[in-house]
């Protein structure tokens, strides 16, 4: 898909988008710090779903990532969360193996199999992929409950080992997770400057550029599903630990929808902040509607459509009302 | 001998009620396929639009709204299916001219507004809608043919053949492939786009509606059921090459076919993971759809 979902706020200039990079990091530095002392106020409920939410943060930033980077789209990243979270489950109940593994592991795992899904529609559209990660996000439970001897099928698998040994585990699986979606942006960040993502960037943008520079298209198309994916794993590696279980449940089709809504809301903003907004909507508004399960779908869809839709009217209306204003 | 029995008994029927299937795929994917081909929109709300519909139709004929005979229901569930598309269509056609990416992603959000209205207004109970067609069978060459097998066969010749005949000699069905051929050049020649993507659409809704219908009374009718079946349509137009819409025919009688053998030699718990690895085997040996003759990539 030749595409602008990225121009999702056109009418920027270069300056301003210079200066907002510039405060991001300073407010991403006030926001860290107040989600470091935020567990001596809270209760562990709360600590508890924070650390979901940072988790389901990275799973946001994940398919962000792919619509930034690649132009693509991806329905089923809920494969690569359950790849990870997996890796940390079996690794953790069958060995009694903790994070120092099974992290690099998920990471691993995450890359092969972006990479793997990719290939196929490498040199096409982007719906094709949109279609594959569709039949992935459906095929992951039937997986799941089918390799119940590695998995523990229905029942899931429980994850106790912890991370440092001596500390308290509430505050482990909580700061793990901020760890983790700290470490991720800044990773995401860094790529935002280095020559590979320039490269990605470009490939996108002017895919006839890049070729005159040499970067192949194919490629470019490849390894961002790989780093989508590997990002997806990692989502699915904290999120195993922070909830502390793992179980086909969390890895249906709706999570898999749920993580493109969240990616939606933040506008594919690539930041902590973005990301957390939409990792926050994610957690929070099922707990919300836990009650009336069958709103939870029709207030997803009217929040995808509605942050669509503003995304679409916002800049005219402001463009309108600047010219008014140059008018008077 | 039994290697021969077991073909004739087994092989045999399992390809016919494949085939029976795959016509239903195919109007599925047929829809799918005629709204990509002119807007360039993945319309993922499509098997969720067509559940609401056969929902309404249940409704309307058992009793659960109204008491309606099933035709007039079937009408009311086909003017339905109309306004929403028109709604639908309405509402994302000023991102459909921006950003494809985008507009496939609201229908995402049609898609999921479309179930909670159904789970909400039908619960999410399991029922039964059977078509109103005489129940009788008779074998030709050791195949059963049902009553039903000769309704799903004769109402899908009927409606391809009819959207092909729009298609190849009217006016709107000419401006339909202007339009997919090339939107700029049709534009300039005063065709105005979005009146042909309304046909594209609301033909892919009533496509959708007969679908959905018709292939209710082999299961039962519960919120995902159509949803899971139009999953089958996307892999039938994956495979036939997203953009043609006799490319959409064969890849759904293929995966009719190719599902129900899976089904029958394999495991039926593996269906979803087996239509995964038939996009991912088609997309690599038939980038274009089975179809398309082989060619420099197009990006």
């Amino acid at each position: 898909m030749s595409d602008q979902a990225t121009h999702i706020i056109p009418g920027q200039s270069a300056v301003s988008r210079l200066s907002e990079l510039a405060t991001s990091g300073l407010t991403t530095a006030v926001v860290v710090a107040v989600l470091i002392f935020l567990p001596l106020l809270l209760g562990g409920s709360w600590t508890f779903t924070l650390g979901l939410c940072f988790a389901n943060s990275i799973g946001v930033l994940a398919v962000s990532l792919l619509v930034r980077y690649g132009g693509e789209v991806s329905i089923g990243h809920t494969f690569f969360t359950a790849l990870g979270a997996y890796s940390v489950g079996v690794l953790d109940t069958r060995y009694g193996i903790s994070l120092w593994a099974s992290v690099p592991l998920a990471l691993l795992l995450g890359v092969v199999f972006g990479l793997l899904f990719a290939w196929p529609s490498r040199n096409l559209h982007g719906i094709y992929l949109a279609v594959t990660t569709l039949a992935l996000a459906l095929a992951v439970p039937e997986m799941i409950n089918n390799f119940d001897v590695l998995t523990g099928g229905y029942e899931g698998l429980y994850v106790a080992t912890p991370f440092i040994p001596g500390v308290e585990m509430g505050l482990q699986r909580y700061y793990v997770a901020l760890f983790m979606l700290v470490i991720v942006c800044l990773a995401v960040a860094r790529l935002r400057l280095s020559r590979q993502g320039m490269a990605l960037l470009l490939a996108k943008a002017h895919p006839a550029a890049a070729d005159a520079f040499g970067t192949r298209r194919v490629w470019a198309r490849v390894s961002i599903m790989g780093i989508s994916g590997g990002i997806g794993a990692i989502c699915g590696a904290t999120l195993a630990f922070s909830g502390s279980t793992v179980s086909p449940g969390g890895f249906t089709f709706w999570q898999a929808i749920f993580l493109l809504v969240g990616s939606v809301v933040s506008f594919y903003g690539l930041s902590l902040t973005r990301v957390l907004i939409g990792g926050a909507f994610v957690t929070l508004v099922p707990q919300l509607l836990s009650a009336s399960g069958a709103w939870i779908p029709v207030l997803y869809g009217l929040a995808l459509l509605g942050m669509i839709l503003l995304g679409h009217y916002m800049p005219r209306i402001r463009n309108a009302m600047n010219r008014k204003a140059e008018a008077n | 001998m039994s290697f021969w029995d077991s073909l004739l008994y087994d092989l045999f029927p399992l390809i016919w009620s494949g085939m029976i299937t795959g016509c239903l795929y195919a109007l599925g994917a047929l829809g799918l396929v005629m709204i990509f081909k002119c807007s360039k929109v993945v319309n993922f709300s499509h098997g969720n639009v067509a559940g609401l519909t056969a929902f309404l139709v249940y409704g309307l004929s058992s009793g659960m709204l109204m008491s309606l005979s099933w035709g007039a229901a079937v009408l009311v569930a086909l003017l339905a299916a109309v306004a929403i598309a028109f709604l639908i269509y309405s509402i994302i056609s000023p991102l459909v001219f921006e950003s494809d990416l985008t507009s496939t992603i609201a229908t995402l959000g049609f898609g999921l507004i479309a179930q909670g209205v159904t789970l909400l207004t039908f619960g999410a109970d399991i029922v039964a809608l059977d078509l109103p067609i005489p129940r009788f069978a008779f074998s030709v060459l050791g195949l059963l043919i049902t009553g039903y097998d000769l309704t799903v066969l004769a109402v899908a010749v009927v409606t391809i053949g009819a959207l092909f005949i729009i298609i190849d000699y009217t006016k709107l069905g000419i401006a339909f492939r202007a339009i997919s051929e090339n939107p700029f050049a049709a534009e300039v020649c005063g065709l105005n786009l979005r009146s042909v993507h309304y046909f594209a659409w609301i033909t892919a809704a009533i496509l959708g509606v007969v679908g959905a219908l018709l292939i209710v009374p082999t299961t039962f009718l519960s919120v995902t059921t159509v949803a899971t079946f139009m999953l089958q349509a996307f892999a039938a137009a994956v495979i036939g090459g997203f953009a043609s819409l006799p490319g959409a025919l064969v890849g759904g009688v293929l995966v009719g076919v190719l599902m129900n053998l899976f089904t029958f030699y394999v495991s039926p718990e593996f269906s979803s993971t087996f239509l995964l690895a038939v996009i991912l085997v088609a997309l690599n040996i038939f980038p274009n759809g089975i179809l398309q003759k082989v060619g420099g990539s197009r990006v």
